[in-house]
């Protein structure tokens, strides 16, 4: 019965890994990309300035700049420029423009100008790949969501199915074939595991309310809107009275955010009505002030006088368990060495899936391995193997390229930068169908490898802060960047050497592994 | 938290030790039991004093984040860079002893 058990969990791993092995791997791969989401962004977009933060004056700035620019506008939105966000953004709704008239603008933090940056996602593009998928809403959601679930049910049936989890906690031994694939697998998966547990299943938290809606529907009688009006903490903004009056000056009541909660960063403020007599202000605590999501981090004030109007309400037990598990899974409140860490720990989770899915192949070639022609299933999970790993990381490399060399005067360049990936990503595809296996990877990883080591030298060349710029000045966000594009190019030139150069050891292995098959490496699959 | 890391990290190579397959393949002879005891008990005195360093410092909530963080970041580095220097790796430990203390108490 014990055994059965096993078998069973054995088999779901193995089949639940193969089928969404592929787009759990994309999905890891962004989500990792996009714990450096400001990061990419200040890279994408290098016209933005970094300068020394100074809130009070950055508030002064931006409200200049919208009495002069959007004093028409029924509400505003400021977010300040903050240790990984050199930008001073303002956005307001434009009337005349119908409910889809969303203007945003990046102020430069010293000068309060407009900064005529290049159109572009940046970082932006992983992070909403990573849980939208690209596909319309709600359906890449749903997609990303079930993965996150697919991905818990992989970890729980993988503990179950790893037999040693205690006895070969510490052991990986490489240059062993299967062995090592497996040793690694087992490996990065054991001692990462806190990372990936608390990963999928805070993913399965934050879309509670799609993967679980009935509470929502019931309760509400349908309407989530007031849910989320409820949860967050929001009042239906108030109307305009129609009589103009001046704003207070915002950096006033920065000041009383201050005697509030003294050394509160501040993320955004939000303003209704400004210039009417009914102006409401509301400052919120920046993300990165908390590891939890915190409601009550947050001011409302009378835009005519600046009194305090109230206070965000305090969250309840199960409120803060949810935003803790929203808040440990974006990390917002990470320093630098941490945001490295959960990097390193996502590319872990990107490794688990890939070797996951690089075995599962290996196995069963091992069975075709003395005969020509491979059976078309398994020649499938080749190409898709090899198209969603290092066709992946094409994509990947083709949009920062197309970041630096598609015109910044373009029509739609943000678009051609989205374009140019999934371009990348579909030409891996037919390179994959066209050549074999072991070549095509080879050489996919080769030029993944010459596209990412050479990204230093087209930012040098096209935007004059290459690494001799950037490591001057101390802009460590654009210097980590490029070092980090130099060591994946390094990385992927050393992988590419391995699949090119070495002679093919299968037969070899598939005559010892029909001799002495090891007991894991069957019973997995 | 390096000074936390890196009693954290001699605590997991401490209980690697503590295994006798490990012990043997990196020190070259068989431990006597007495020498399992003593490593396994020392390591998990060392992790449990990474986790009490570490709330202490950094309060429940970073401490509990980052004390996990740097000791899973710790034994990766341990089991995937054993096979290739192991030699440096047991320096390492060995070092961490010393410093780990010595930097959390500097940060304290």
């Amino acid at each position: 019965m014990k055994e059965g058990f096993r078998q069973a969990m054995a088999w779901l791993h193995t089949w639940t890994g193969l089928i969404f092995g592929w787009l759990l791997f994309a999905i890891f791969l962004t989500g990792t990309l996009s714990y450096f989401k400001e990061e990419i962004n200040h890279w994408s977009q290098p016209e933005v300035r970094r300068h020394a933060l100074d809130p009070v004056n950055s508030l002064g700035l931006a409200q200049r700049y919208l009495e002069a620019n959007a004093a028409h506008a029924g509400s505003w939105m400021i977010r300040l420029p903050n240790a990984r966000e050199a930008a001073l953004s303002v956005s307001w709704r434009d009337p005349e423009a119908g409910r889809r008239g969303f203007v945003s603008k990046s102020l430069d933090a010293q000068t309060g100008q407009p900064v005529e940056a290049r159109d572009s996602r940046g970082g932006e593009f992983f992070y909403r790949f990573h849980f939208q998928l690209e596909m319309p809403y709600p359906f890449g959601r749903w997609l990303s969501t079930f993965c996150a679930f697919i991905m818990l049910v992989g970890l729980v049936t993988g503990i179950i199915t790893h037999k040693k989890i205690f006895k070969e906690f510490f052991t990986f031994r490489p240059g062993k074939g299967q062995r090592s694939w497996l040793d690694g697998h087992n490996a990065i998966g054991v001692l990462v595991l806190p990372f990936h547990l608390m990963i999928s299943y805070s993913s399965l938290v934050l879309f509670m309310y799609m993967v679980m809606p009935a509470g929502i529907l019931a309760s509400y009688s349908g309407n989530t809107g007031d849910y989320f009006n409820e949860l967050f903490g929001r009042d239906d903004p108030p109307k305009a009275a129609n009589v103009a009056t001046p704003l207070v000056p915002l950096p006033t009541l920065y000041a009383k955010v201050q005697e509030q909660l003294p050394g509160a960063r501040i993320g955004y403020i939000q303003l209704h009505n400004p210039g009417d007599s009914n102006a409401q202000v509301t400052f919120t605590q920046a993300s990165a002030d908390n590891i939890a999501y915190k409601r009550s981090a947050k001011w409302t004030f009378d835009g005519t006088n600046g009194a305090l109007l109230s206070q965000g309400a305090p969250e309840s037990g199960a409120m803060a368990t949810a935003f803790s598990f929203a808040g440990l899974h974006m990390g917002n409140f990470a320093s630098p060495w941490l945001r490295w860490l959960y990097f390193v720990f996502g590319v872990a989770g990107t490794a688990v899936i890939g070797t996951g899915l690089v075995m599962w192949l290996g196995k069963r070639q091992l069975k075709h391995a003395k005969s020509e022609h491979m059976p078309s299933e398994l020649r499938l999970v080749e190409v898709l193997n090899i198209a969603s790993m290092s066709g992946l990381l094409l994509a990947v490399a083709g949009f920062f390229w197309a970041n630096r060399l598609v015109p910044v005067a373009l029509e739609g360049r943000a678009d051609w930068e989205v374009n140019a990936f999934f371009l990348a990503w579909l030409l891996s595809l037919v390179h994959a169908v066209l050549r074999p296996g072991r070549r095509a990877w080879g050489e996919q990883l080769a030029l993944g490898a010459l596209a990412f080591a050479l990204l230093p030298l087209v930012n040098g060349l096209t935007t004059g802060q290459g690494l001799d710029h950037s490591l001057q000045v101390g802009d460590w966000a654009m210097a980590g960047f490029d070092l980090t594009a130099l060591a994946v190019g390094l990385f992927l030139a050393w992988a590419a050497s391995t699949m090119l150069r070495a002679p093919k050891p299968v037969a070899k292995r598939a005559s010892r592994a029909a001799k002495k098959p090891t007991a894991d490496v069957v019973e997995v699959g | 938290m390096l000074g936390i890391a890196l009693i954290g990290f001699a605590g997991f190579a401490a209980l690697c030790l503590a295994m006798e397959k490990h012990f043997s393949d990196l020190l070259g002879c068989k431990p006597r039991p007495q020498q399992v005891r003593l490593l396994r008990v020392a390591g998990w005195l060392l992790l449990m004093l990474s986790l009490v360093l570490s709330v202490h410092l950094r309060g429940w909530g970073h401490g509990l984040v980052e004390w996990i963080a740097v000791l899973m970041a710790g034994v990766t580095l341990w089991v995937f860079v054993l096979p290739y220097q192991p030699r440096l790796l047991l320096g390492l430990a060995a070092a961490s002893l010393v410093l780990g203390p010595l930097l959390a108490v500097l940060a304290g």
